[in-house]
């Protein structure tokens, strides 16, 4: 635990950097309490004075007066802390999502497979949601608890150190010693119930998705009960924890009962010499009872602290995972001079593994022709294409480029690949400039030509706002082929000579697909294209077909020679024509 | 402010009563604690002997002690009627989620059910936990501290009294102000979260076109204009929760002068002061206690108007039963008349006039573009739509019976529905087979397995049958997916109506060729429905309905529609584009 705090580089670095903010926020804390403290201590003085009716209202101007300014005090200061709380922890919010992003964005992970489903992804943008709460509930109100008690108890400690002794000792009590309990007790059932929440999300999902299955097999009290008997343990430890929240928090109320009467006693005993210090007795007692907000909100914010611990350790994980940037090497050739591809003897295993997932690869793509890969689903498509593009290094054999090896190209990839995969991100802007994305330097005649070529024209002059209606977010409001077609749109702007296909056409209907793709074939015509697909529709104006199985070439040849050679191939692709 | 919806909670009446009581007997407590507090301390003030200090100080810890042995049992007994009333909620909503079925869940949306069921109740939850308490305890608390004042000083009283409304008025009026500001600035926050999950989610693309790096300023950059915006909005939206504050603090104050005032001339004595004193913060205390949690019973608020508009929703149902269906058999018929169906709250209809006559074991191919109506016409047929209702003659003739709706469980037990991403629930691969009929035996199973192709899956496995796959299982491919729905369909033979919507859409050119031998099999002895634009499964049909926005535009056998050379043909070239490999 210690040492996870010691590495921690997404809250730690914040507490730093912005401490100054930060100080004034435990200032104001502190000041807002005391000033409520010092409310009820002037104004139970003020009446013990009075009391012993003095011949003139200004004996106790000044108590009069401190109990306006107490008055006033308390929730002008409450107002700007809590003004400056906020804004701190937006500030933080701010360069936490700029860290995640930036840590994402170097992190060679982003171009997992776990990471396309998006999943993980929200969990860390939630991640960082939940460091927001971490601040706010758990971190500001301990501190602010523990300065108060620091200073009220250095202020008795100069009354009279036997009763700051024994104030101490109780304080202690509820600000250290409770809280530790419950955290100790609570925290591992607050992680468990967050573990149960996401359990019966899982599985409330599935029941849902397969609610068509359960409908017709008739079996509703069974899908009901199916549901309901997973909330059992939650509900159970929903249950336990309730009641040893109200039984601690009635415990601590107790301990501030016996406080007062602590207090009571020590003033009897201690104040009772004059009557002008009798006048104090009443003063203390009071200010103890606004303190019970404040310390008593405590247990509760070191129980919820935990909880964050999933999230912070998330992020800290990720930090972990970085890779360090390629490094770009120098004299790099432009990208247009390409000649040819040429993958020789390729091998590939992820690292902690044996299985070659690409065994023995090799195939040479000239510059300007087309190659499809063909064959079933986790065969390694993707990771031939990873290889291709240099993400990925072999582990034997090398992917060349003219004489360079295709890693080499990592730092300037962007200038030298196009990707269209199978779902193409739009972002949540206007169709100008999720196509500009494509090349910022374009002008508006650019744009609007590329958008002509790909066949989005009439689409586009069809809209009210034209080329700045805004795709809501990702992209829903258009159809799977015209999102194909703008994310094709991109690609022509971007002009790199080689373009990936990464089965782009996966959830089309044919006729739709069969558009795409002599679209796609019209426009890139030139360029090279390597294309991954599991249909053989539109392939026979490529100049190549590579069949992986296994990891093995399995056949290589045109379209032609297959369909003349190869049983396989020639079944498979009568089918696909529906014959 | 008091929400009527909460009215229609069982229970709720009687938990009011509990919780009035209680109110009542904690006022009593909270009055008696100030009393033997403020002689305890005058007794000090007094400086007599400590002896004297044993009775009003134990006193006061008992009363003390007693008024948040109070408060617990109220947090027990609201939290009991909440955990009851959510539970309740919980099956009501899982059992209209039953009744409504896979075509409504989907036009809720099924993630935003299941938040419901969830996070949702969960809200809900918290506000029954919180708005019923509160609102009572401020009803009855404060009147009682108030009217106790009164007679012990009627001018503190009045002060306090004059106070209430002030504090009320401010609340309202900065609360609307605030309200409208913050709603506002919750979209832009909403939208905010929206663009930096877009981002993250957009990263690949954002790299492929090398732009990554320049888009980490523009986040810090947007988050930081929402931060300004935020705070200008804040710095408003809290000056009600300075107002109350201000007010009560303020409050206290003047009482204490006021008081210290009147002991001066004598025209009170120390106790009552000391009395008046101690009771003012907890005479606003409900109050305070009711803001402060006010806005985070919104949610819950929300949330629980949510559900009730969803329990209210009309499922499907036959108002005509099918009585006297047995089962499919080679001579039944089914009659589909003029049968039209429209979408709440839609325009068009997504079915019109669709008129086809079926019989014994057809297999019949549903195809047509994207969005021709396929999937609603599959919904209908398996009585999880309801039919526009016609005053003419009912648009479904099964067996000669006319109904309205195949809403109807008579029906319902002999279909199987196999989708794109067939439902495989937690469990082992036995269980999954057996889901439509929990009872049948191994040998049965096996034998369904085996009609799937199943075989030599299974037989790779270590655990065999009993592997356990779905959530928190073995991951299967889509391919397997389909074959265990299939074994599913076929275990329960009192099963005769399959229906398939676009089941190998996403499947690879391989996988679906290994499938298409094994269901081509199975289509024998069951009427099929199968929807799919992929057209060689055209070849293994007796019978195609070609649709078109909502229509049949052409139907017959497919040896017909090649003859007429119509609708059917033209996709059939359009899908083949100009392919000519030979």
């Amino acid at each position: 635990m210690q040492n996870k705090w010691q590495q921690d580089q997404w809250v730690r670095p914040n507490l730093k950097r912005y401490r100054k903010l930060l100080c004034l926020v435990f200032f104001l804390g502190v000041i807002t309490i005391l000033c409520g403290v010092g409310l009820m201590f002037v104004a139970g003085y003020l009446i013990s004075r009075t009391a012993t009716h003095p011949y003139n209202i200004l004996v106790v101007y000044v108590p009069v007066l401190l109990t306006r300014a107490f008055g006033i005090g308390r929730p002008a200061f409450k107002y700007l802390e809590r003004i400056n709380s906020h804004n701190w922890v937006l500030k933080i919010t701010s360069s936490l999502r700029k860290r995640l992003y930036v840590t994402l964005e170097s992190s060679a992970l982003f171009l997992s497979e776990q990471f396309q489903s998006g999943k993980l992804l929200g969990f860390l943008a939630d991640d960082i949601d939940h460091l927001e709460n971490f601040y706010l509930r758990t971190i500001f109100p301990i501190v602010v608890a523990y300065l108060t008690g620091i200073v009220l108890l250095i202020g008795l400690g100069i009354v009279s150190w036997p009763y700051a002794l024994v104030m101490f000792v109780l304080f202690v009590i509820i600000l250290v010693v409770i809280p530790l309990l419950s955290q100790s007790i609570q925290g591992a059932t607050r992680v468990r119930q967050r573990e149960l929440v996401q359990d019966s999300y899982q599985r409330l999902t599935d029941a849902t998705f397969g609610i068509a299955d359960w409908m017709i097999s008739g079996r509703e009290t069974e899908f009901v009960q199916t549901v309901r008997k997973q909330d059992e343990p939650a509900g159970k430890l929903n249950r336990k924890a309730n009641l040893f929240e109200w039984n601690r928090d009635f415990v601590v109320k107790l301990l501030f009962g016996l406080m007062i009467m602590v207090t009571i006693g020590w003033a009897a005993l201690a104040l009772t010499g004059h009557q002008e210090s009798a006048n104090y007795a009443t003063a203390f007692t009071l200010g103890i009872f606004p303190l019970m907000d404040s310390f008593g909100a405590v247990p509760q914010a070191a129980e919820e602290g935990p909880m964050y611990q999933e999230s912070l350790n998330r992020l800290n994980d990720l930090s972990r995972q970085v890779k360090p940037q390629p490094v770009k090497p120098e004299h790099l050739p432009a990208p247009q001079s390409l000649q040819k591809i040429h993958f020789e003897n390729v091998s590939f295993h992820y690292p902690k593994t044996d299985t070659d997932i690409i065994q023995q690869v090799s195939f040479t793509v000239p510059a300007g022709q087309s190659l499809a890969i063909i064959g079933p689903s986790g065969v390694g498509k993707t990771t031939l294409l990873e290889l291709l593009t240099g993400s990925l290094v072999p582990t034997q054999g090398q992917v060349w480029f003219d004489q360079l090896p295709a890693h080499d190209l990592q730092a300037v990839a962007d200038q030298w690949f196009s990707v269209l995969d199978q779902q193409p991100f739009l972002f949540n802007t206007t169709i100008m400039n999720n196509v500009r994305i494509g090349n910022e330097q374009a002008t508006d005649d650019d744009v609007k030509k590329a958008i002509q070529e790909v066949g989005l024209a009439d689409l586009v002059n069809e809209l009210p706002d034209g080329l700045e209606t805004d795709v809501s977010e990702n992209g829903v409001r258009l159809s799977g082929g015209q999102r194909q077609r703008l994310a094709l749109a991109r690609i022509l702007l971007q002009d790199n000579p080689v373009v990936v296909l990464d089965e782009p056409t996966v959830g089309l209907d044919p006729i739709t697909e069969q558009q795409l793709i002599t679209t796609i074939n019209r426009v890139l015509a030139g360029k090279t294209m390597i294309w991954v697909t599991h249909h053989l529709q539109g392939l026979n104006h490529v100049n190549q077909i590579i069949f992986l199985e296994n990891g093995h070439l399995k056949m290589q040849g045109t379209p032609a020679e297959l369909y003349r050679t190869n049983e396989r191939y020639r079944n498979l692709y009568r089918m696909d024509l529906g014959e | 402010m008091f929400d009527q919806q909460l009215l229609s909670i069982p229970g709720i009446k009687k938990l009011i009563g509990k919780l009035s009581g209680l109110a009542v007997l904690q006022a009593l407590t909270i009055v008696l604690e100030a009393v033997f507090l403020a002689r305890a301390l005058v007794v000090v003030w007094q400086r007599e002997k400590i002896a004297a200090l044993v009775v009003p100080v134990l006193s006061f810890f008992v009363f003390f002690a007693l008024r948040y042995l109070i408060t617990r049992i109220e947090s027990q007994i609201t939290d009991n009627f909440a955990d009851h009333a959510v539970d309740q909620l919980k099956e009501q909503l899982l059992q209209q989620e039953f009744r409504l079925g896979p075509r409504m869940v989907a036009d809720v949306g099924s993630g935003h059910v299941v938040t419901l069921a969830l996070e949702g109740l969960n809200q809900v939850q918290n506000y029954l936990d919180l708005i019923v308490l509160k609102t009572i305890n401020m009803a009855i608390i404060p009147w009682i501290i108030v009217a106790y004042i009164f007679f012990v000083d009627w001018l503190s009283a009045v002060i306090l009294l004059l106070m209430f409304p002030v504090i009320i008025l401010f609340m309202v009026i900065l609360g609307l102000s605030a309200k409208s500001k913050s709603d506002q600035q919750y979209a832009e926050f909403k939208q905010m979260a929206n663009v930096f999950v877009d981002s993250i989610r957009g990263l690949k693309t954002l790299k492929l076109f090398g732009l990554s790096k320049k888009y980490g300023d523009n986040i810090y950059r947007v988050s930081e204009n929402y931060r300004k915006s935020t705070m200008s909005v804040l710095k408003v939206a809290l000056l009600s929760t300075f107002a109350l504050d201000f007010f009560t603090t303020i409050s206290i104050a003047i009482v204490a002068v006021l008081l210290g005032q009147a002991l001066i001339v004598g025209s009170i004595g120390l106790l009552p002061a000391l009395i008046i004193l101690i009771l003012c913060p907890d005479y606003f205390f409900p109050v305070r206690d009711y803001g402060d949690d006010y806005h985070a019973t919104l949610d819950g608020k929300n949330a629980l108007t949510e559900i009730n508009r969803i329990l209210v929703i009309p499922a499907p149902h036959s108002e005509v039963p099918l009585v006297d269906f047995q089962n499919w058999a080679k001579d039944s018929q089914l009659d589909v008349r003029d049968l039209n169906f429209t979408y709440p709250q839609a325009d068009q209809p997504a079915l019109s006039d669709l008129n086809f006559t079926l019989h014994g074991d057809s297999n019949v191919g549903i195809i047509g573009k994207s969005g021709a109506g396929k999937s609603t016409l599959l919904n209908v047929l398996g009585g999880w739509l309801q039919p526009d209702a016609t005053e003419k003659d009912q648009p479904l003739v099964v067996d000669g019976q006319a109904v309205d709706s195949l809403a109807q469980p008579a029906w319902q037990k002999h279909i199987s529905y196999i989708p794109q991403h067939p439902y495989i629930f937690a469990g082992t691969i036995a269980q999954n087979v057996a889901f439509y009929k929990p009872v049948a035996d191994k040998a049965a199973i096996q034998q369904a397995v085996h009609q799937a192709g199943l075989d030599k899956f299974i037989a790779e496995l270590p655990q065999g049958l009993e592997t356990v796959i779905g959530e928190g299982g073995r991951g299967i491919s889509g391919g397997q997916a389909q074959r265990i729905a299939l074994a599913r369909a076929l275990l329960d033979t009192e099963r005769t109506i399959l229906l398939f919507d676009e089941p190998t859409a996403h499947l690879d050119l391989e996988t679906e060729y290994e499938l298409k031998q094994i269901m081509t099999k199975v289509f024998h002895n069951h009427l099929v429905f199968f929807s799919t634009h992929r057209l060689h499964w055209v070849s293994a049909m007796d019978y195609v309905l070609v649709m078109d926005q909502g229509r049949i535009v052409e139907q017959g056998t497919p040896a017909e529609l090649k003859q007429k050379n119509g609708v059917y043909q033209e996709l059939v070239n359009e899908i083949r584009g100009e392919n000519n490999a030979e």
